[in-house]
């Protein structure tokens, strides 16, 4: 693992979700010598833990296939996952970075039989369905994990499970004895693309997030949704199982917040509206929406789709920001708050609260990389300061998808006009 | 002015102009982003006083509504729990905002006149300033002895002392009521340094806020 | 590579195959039945010793076709990555053991199954050839940007910056476009407070002292030609000379006009010169260049000004625009600080339904009203001219107040963006009459010596010389967008990327954003040009069509129903394919009726002879056969999922992954109805308005030939529902062995096809 060819011609791409999956894959199909790392033990990052895409009801995992299968093709890109920087050194042209390389303790010989995980008993939270569920601790992290490849989880190392887990295995490939690894890879140029994650709803002490089960955010309310997710699809809620048929959705849930974030989030509007669907769907007859929101920022050609959930009649649009949520004896979420068109005060019970979470920088409050600049929100800025790192999908800014995809594209040029740069220098 | 110049004249600036000028914190006002979460956290929201709760009324100001805001009884229902200010996405001070904007209907007397917390922040006041500390026998002597109309009344002042006889009987046992308050009572020790102090203050903030010549035009 | 072929199986033991399956049946089934020369079984094919024992065969044995029974061909790939071979899949784990019980009742069954995938495995191998990719197809590096605003300059600019020479054409006198007529831009840094600096002048200066790049002005495109690597363009200067470029790729940046605001008389628009449109407030702004904003009636600095957003947009009505543009809540506030920043005393008031400000915007917008910009949520009814001033009449739909009204000295209405995006090459018939119509009338008008009617005809922007049409095709509402969330640069014109608001409404700075990567693709398409790789999604592929135009008979379906018009016809009406135009998605062999199209690795001959490989029980066997032919995209990854969870399907099904269901040849159907199969299904994506299909036609095409289907099963006197048309969606993970059950059991009770043994 520790013989990763690079140079300083060489793109390093930090983040293996779809931003930096694009940025990889780009440069590699222009030519380009790519290192890929990721955190997480498989590619696919945030985007492959959503159900469907607005504003088409498309599935991510759709796009993620085709993603996989360029970098399947691709020599040119060599993927790490498990792998963080801890430092990076140098200037345009000729970075050093320092990657921490954690214990998977599986080898490349895993055949993603699934022996291991029949044989160990330790179950642990499973964090693709954002730890609604639970997982054997020797797991592939997903139907769509790449690399394809069993994990086991550092809990269950040094305990009897894991000896089974490695007695289970015909192939050798369970290796107990992994260590945690540091190497140095060469780069002329850095893509930052790390993502982002959801604003700790627990901070928005009001909606009771973590004192009421049924009160839930979007991104953990698209594993419910999901035939992959924990309740294979149906949206049960996790109080006592009971099928979620009366939805509330409140916007801004840290995003547009000076307590909390400063910025919009632009995407959770569009996230909330498409999540209306997935309660249409499972209940054509009895499903109910409502949608507490302060602007509906359907942005472009999403209005569209706005206007087609506006003139759905299960949906109700409330413009207003909830105030608080209590919880009625029956376990129901209470909405409390004004509707600001007209001063109409409500109370309003429901089965489920989605919160709509903001969009925090994963690359927030990390040290490396060591000259950004970033914004007041802790985007990275683009700014020649910046040198030959560049910030990628949401670690550039609060992005959808397909603006994440082209922010990476762009991203992928300005990392080619450096190793370019350095290949004529040479020649 | 026709109907028509009138009603345009609403949308004008002038009305937040002078409640910026005029009134503590009022240059908040135009920061707020109509969400509304200030009146889903009012505790008090429900009751019918808040005709206009704090987000409408920051629109209404901005609305140019002069008339409607400042006779409104609605400011005078905040009972500074700051609940709204803790979770106001945009930090406005709202119930600073409500305070002053009371205040102010206050100062110009357009304020509802049997609002009762207007009636009972008169009553203190008056009492406060006196002797420079609140004499709490008179204070609620004071209060009881009103009907709804702010008239005096000694019939319900009567039924409304007895309705608190065990409250005061305890607050006398405790040693926390004095009943020989009544003649004169507890001043505090320097009575013209109290009142020194006050007149500068009232200067100070007539320096700071020259009453407009008129109302909405400036 | 060698011209002498040899064909080599290797049948794994590994996860549980052994066990389950007689592997050494397989391997003499290899052997006898699929003629493969070399045959071995491995434990573990998949670890170094399995993958040196296939690498071996290659270099000392002369193995060049490999033929692997193991894992699906989605999964080891690293392991089974033989670039320079032509390799075939016998998918007999996710495809058979995971998802049929281990019993002893199912063991035949399941066996029986593994070797119609073997049969199948060495079938295709023997029908593949390795690609070799053709390199002869263009090699030239110099980009073409039409269109010289910010997003054309920005990509002209990158593109330099990467290498890459450039022209840069534009149609009027200067670069600039929309970008040079504004006072200021919002801003792009911290703190997100005030309006800034254009910095198109400083973008001009270094185009003009960039000897990369060379621009022409007052130009147009007056014909393109030839493919990705090798277009030749001729440009139209207006004097009447042409200058012809050799192109390796192009980005249209044609731009926007903002919408007429003539169309919106009821906001006062053309009855007071002081209501304006966005530009026109920006043209005022660049007046007064810093000092007072004066109203066009009469010269009187403003006083107050009301800003109208969404003025003819978000419109339900269908009258006018039904998008939002995006960018112009924060134009408007952008605008607002023009007249707070020079006069605070000024009243800007914006009446907004939803006011939009995404990221950092908010900042913005907070800055607005800390400098006294008043926001009020309003629908605004109409405009209209009060003596000097105008008076908006609204309804305010926070006091809901219907007759709320503002007097204003100036109005401007936040239009939308109109892309230029040239001719709509997919018009139908009936909006063409609608256009003729139009063009008539005013020409009538015109003539009649009425009122001069204004009518635009749509003008070519790129004048293509392709069989398609001249122009990209465009997407909704005009823009040239791509429909894809996850690959947002995809054209249906290889090599030509669009960018910035002909694309998609935006504001400068995801133009600009937009630009650099469409400048990354451009450059990645001729680099893949001339390498003969193809571009997304099957990028990298070496494989291209070949015709066998001796067969042909010229009836044109192929040049008709390319999604990406890289086939045209020659002057002898024989369809041309431009090679680097193709995107390998096989829609062209689908439709061939005389199948003289095909791929070195992918033909009709690859998938039919893998549906005559498979064995056909008898009629009494009690072992119906049902062809599936799944996308290879999503319903092949999701019957592989759905092995994951060991979801079970019936033994009846033999699946064989297509690279679309537009590649389907009907030929297919017919052979395996003919062979015996009793049932065929089909898996594709969805089509339709919001298509999941990548080949964007691709399963819409092939759905619409095999809707013809009924006529030939009618002719075998056969049930209709022996051929199924399933639209599939890779997370149909649980969904479709249901459905795949389902129809086994339809077919088990329909009876045994009556054409087995022929």
């Amino acid at each position: 693992m520790t013989d990763v060819v690079a140079t300083n011609e060489t793109i390093l791409v930090v983040g293996g979700g779809i931003s930096g999956m694009t940025a990889a894959l780009e440069a590699a199909e222009t030519g380009k010598q790519v290192v890929l790392l990721e955190k997480n033990p498989a590619l696919g990052g945030r985007t492959s833990q959503l159900y469907r895409y607005f504003p088409k009801m498309c599935h991510p995992t759709c796009g993620l296939e085709i993603n996989l299968r360029r970098l399947k093709a691709n020599p040119r890109v060599r993927v790490l996952t498990q792998a963080e920087v801890t430092g990076i050194t140098g200037s345009a042209g000729d970075y050093t970075a320092t990657v921490k390389l954690a214990p998977r303790y599986v080898n490349e010989n895993c055949t993603a039989c699934g022996a291991c995980a029949d044989a160990v008993k330790t179950e642990v939270d499973n964090p693709f369905n954002y730890n609604l569920g639970k997982m054997k601790a020797a797991y592939i992290p997903s139907a769509m994990a790449y690399p394809q490849r069993y994990v086991l989880h550092p809990s269950i190392i040094g305990t009897a499970d894991a000896e089974a887990a490695k007695a289970a295995c015909k192939y050798g490939a369970i290796d107990l004895d992994q260590k945690e690894e540091t190497i140095e890879i060469k780069a002329g140029a850095v893509v930052w693309a790390t993502g982002w994650q959801p604003y700790d709803a627990a901070k928005i002490q009001p909606y009771g997030y973590g004192r009421y089960k049924n009160v839930i955010t979007s991104v953990e309310f698209e594993r419910l949704a999901d035939p992959h997710g924990p309740t294979g699809g149906r949206i049960l809620r996790p109080s006592d199982g009971k099928e979620a048929k009366n939805i509330a959705f409140i916007q801004c849930a840290g995003s547009r917040d000076e307590n909390h974030l400063r910025h919009c989030s632009r995407i959770c509007c569009m996230a909330s509206l498409k999540q209306t669907h997935y309660v249409r769907e499972q209940h054509p007859e009895d499903g109910k929406s409502t949608i507490y929101y302060i602007d509906i920022r359907a942005i472009d050609r999403f209005e569209d789709f706005y206007q087609k959930v506006q003139a759905d009649p299960s949906v109700t649009f409330v413009k207003s920001k909830v105030a608080r949520i209590s919880e009625d004896e029956n376990g129901n979420p209470v909405c409390w708050g004004v509707n600001t068109e007209g001063y109409k005060r409500y109370s309003n019970p429901h089965d489920l609260v989605v919160l709509a979470v903001g969009m925090e920088p994963s690359v927030k409050g990390v040290a490396i990389p060591a000259n950004v600049v970033f914004d007041s929100s802790g985007f990275i800025e683009a700014d020649p300061a910046n040198g030959g790192v560049f910030g990628a999908g949401c670690a550039s800014n609060a992005l959808d998808v397909n603006r994440a995809v082209q922010s990476a594209t762009a991203a992928a040029l300005r990392a080619i006009q450096v190793v370019n740069k350095v290949a004529r220098a040479e020649v | 002015m026709s109907a028509n110049q009138e009603m345009a004249a609403k949308y004008k600036n002038s009305f937040l102009k002078e409640v910026e000028d005029q009134v503590e914190m009022g240059e908040w006002v135009k920061m707020c982003m109509q969400c509304g979460v200030c009146s889903g956290s009012c505790p008090t929201n429900f009751h019918p006083g808040w005709e206009h709760p704090p987000q409408e009324i920051f629109m209404m100001i901005r609305a140019g509504k002069r008339e409607e805001v400042l006779t409104s009884p609605s400011m005078w229902m905040c009972t500074s729990c700051y609940n709204c200010i803790v979770r106001c996405p945009r930090k406005l001070p709202i119930t600073h905002i409500m305070h002053g904007l009371a205040n102010y209907a206050h100062r110009l007397g357009v304020a509802p006149k049997n609002q009762p917390t207007r009636a009972f922040s008169t009553l203190f006041w008056s009492n406060a300033i006196a002797t420079g500390r609140v004499n709490e026998l008179k204070l609620s002597m004071g209060l009881y002895f009103k009907d709804a109309e702010g008239k005096i009344n000694i019939g319900e002042g009567i039924k409304k002392g007895l309705a608190m006889k065990d409250v005061a009987l305890g607050l006398l046992k405790a040693r926390r009521l004095n009943p020989f308050e009544i003649f004169g009572g507890h001043k505090c020790k320097d009575q013209k340094g109290i009142a020194a102090m006050l007149k500068k203050a009232r200067e100070l903030e007539d320096k700071r806020k020259a009453l407009p010549q008129s109302g909405a035009s400036r | 590579m060698a011209e002498e072929k040899k064909f080599a199986a290797y049948i794994c033991k590994g996860c549980g195959l052994g066990e389950r399956l007689d592997a050494d049946k397989l391997a003499g089934i290899a052997q006898k039945e699929g003629k493969m020369q070399v045959v071995r079984q491995h434990d573990f094919l998949c670890n170094a010793d399995g993958v040196a024992m296939i690498k071996n065969d290659v270099a000392n044995e002369g193995v060049t076709h490999i033929m692997i029974a193991a894992c699906s061909r989605r999964a080891k790939t690293e392991a089974f990555y033989f670039p320079n071979n032509a390799v075939a899949r016998a998918n007999l784990r996710e495809g058979v053991i995971w998802i049929r019980p281990d019993t002893e009742e199912a063991r035949e069954t399941t066996q029986d199954m593994a070797e119609d995938y073997v049969r199948m495995g060495c079938a295709e191998v023997k029908a593949m050839t390795a690609p070799g990719g053709n390199v002869n197809t263009g090699s030239n590096r110099t980009l073409l940007v039409v269109g010289g605003g910010l997003t054309g300059m920005t990509a002209a600019l990158e593109a330099s910056k990467t290498g890459y020479p450039v022209v840069l054409v534009e149609k009027s006198g200067a670069l600039g476009g929309w970008a040079a007529r504004l006072w200021k831009r919002i801003p792009v840094h911290e703190p997100f407070k005030a309006p800034a600096d254009t910095g198109v002048a400083d973008m001009v200066a270094q185009i003009a002292a960039d000897p990369n790049i060379k621009v022409y002005l007052n130009s147009t495109i007056a014909k393109t030609d030839g493919a990705p690597g090798r277009f030749v363009v001729q440009i139209a200067t207006e004097s009447g000379a042409v200058s012809t470029e050799d192109i390796g790729s192009i980005i249209q940046a044609t731009g926007f006009e903002l919408y007429d605001a003539n169309k919106l008389p009821h906001l006062g628009y053309g009855k007071s010169p002081n209501v304006v449109d966005q530009a026109g407030l920006e043209a005022l702004a660049k007046a007064a260049n810093g000092g007072p904003i004066l109203r066009p009636s009469d010269g009187k600095p403003v006083q107050s000004v009301a800003f109208v957003q969404c003025a003819g947009q978000r419109d339900a009505s269908g009258e006018h625009l039904p998008y939002c543009s995006g960018y112009c809540c924060n134009t408007s506030i952008k605008q607002a600080m023009y007249f707070k920043d020079s006069n605070p005393a000024i009243d800007t008031t914006v009446i907004y339904t939803d006011l939009r400000t995404p990221g950092n915007g908010e900042d913005f917008y907070r800055s607005a009203q800390e400098k006294g910009v008043i926001f009020t949520k309003g629908k605004v009814a109409t405009v209209a001219p009060n003596g000097g001033s105008c008076m908006v009449n609204f309804h305010d739909l926070i006091l809901d107040d219907q007759n709320a009204q503002i007097e204003a000295d100036l109005v401007v209405l936040a239009t939308g963006q109109v892309p230029n995006s040239g001719v709509n090459i997919d018009m139908s018939a009936e909006e063409k009459a609608d256009e003729a119509a139009a063009e008539a009338a005013a020409a009538e008008a015109t003539a009649s010596g009425a009122e001069p009617v204004q009518f635009s005809k749509k003008v070519s922007v790129l004048n293509l010389t392709y069989r398609q049409g001249p122009d990209i095709p465009q997407f909704k509402y005009g823009f040239t967008d791509s429909h894809f969330i996850c690959f947002p640069y995809e054209t249906r014109r290889t090599g030509i990327y669009t960018a910035g608001p002909v694309r998609r409404p935006m504001d400068m700075v995801q133009a600009r954003e937009d630009a650099t990567g469409a400048a990354l693709k451009a450059i990645q398409a001729l680099e893949n040009a001339q390498l003969g790789r193809a571009a997304h999604p099957r990028s990298g592929d070496l494989s291209f069509p070949k015709v066998r135009l001796e067969g042909c008979t010229q009836c044109k379906r192929c040049t008709v129903e390319c999604p990406f018009g890289a086939i045209d016809e020659d002057e002898k009406r024989f369809p041309l394919f431009n090679e680097s135009r193709c995107r390998r998605c096989g829609t062209c062999m689908g439709a061939c009726p005389v199948r003289v199209i095909s791929f070195e690795n992918y033909s009709v001959d690859t998938v039919g002879s893998q549906i005559k490989a498979v064995d056909i029980p008898d009629e009494f066997s009690e072992k119906p056969r049902i062809l599936i032919l799944a996308c290879e995209n999503d319903a092949y990854p999701a019957l592989d999922m759905a092995a994951m969870k060991r979801n079970e399907y019936s033994a009846f099904v033999r699946v064989v992954p297509v690279r679309c269901l537009g590649s389907v040849n009907t030929i297919w159907i017919t052979d395996a109805l003919n062979a015996g199969y009793d049932g065929v299904m089909l898996m594709g994506c969805k089509h339709g308005e919001d298509y999941q299909c990548h080949f964007v036609k691709g399963s819409e095409l092939g759905r619409y030939r095999l809707s013809k289907v009924g006529d030939t099963l009618k002719n075998m006197n056969l049930e209709t529902d022996r051929v199924k048309d399933l639209e599939v969606a890779i997370t149909d993970i649980d969904n479709l062995p249901r459905i795949i059950n389902e129809y086994a059991q339809q077919i088990v009770d329909m009876g045994m096809s009556p054409f087995k043994g022929f």
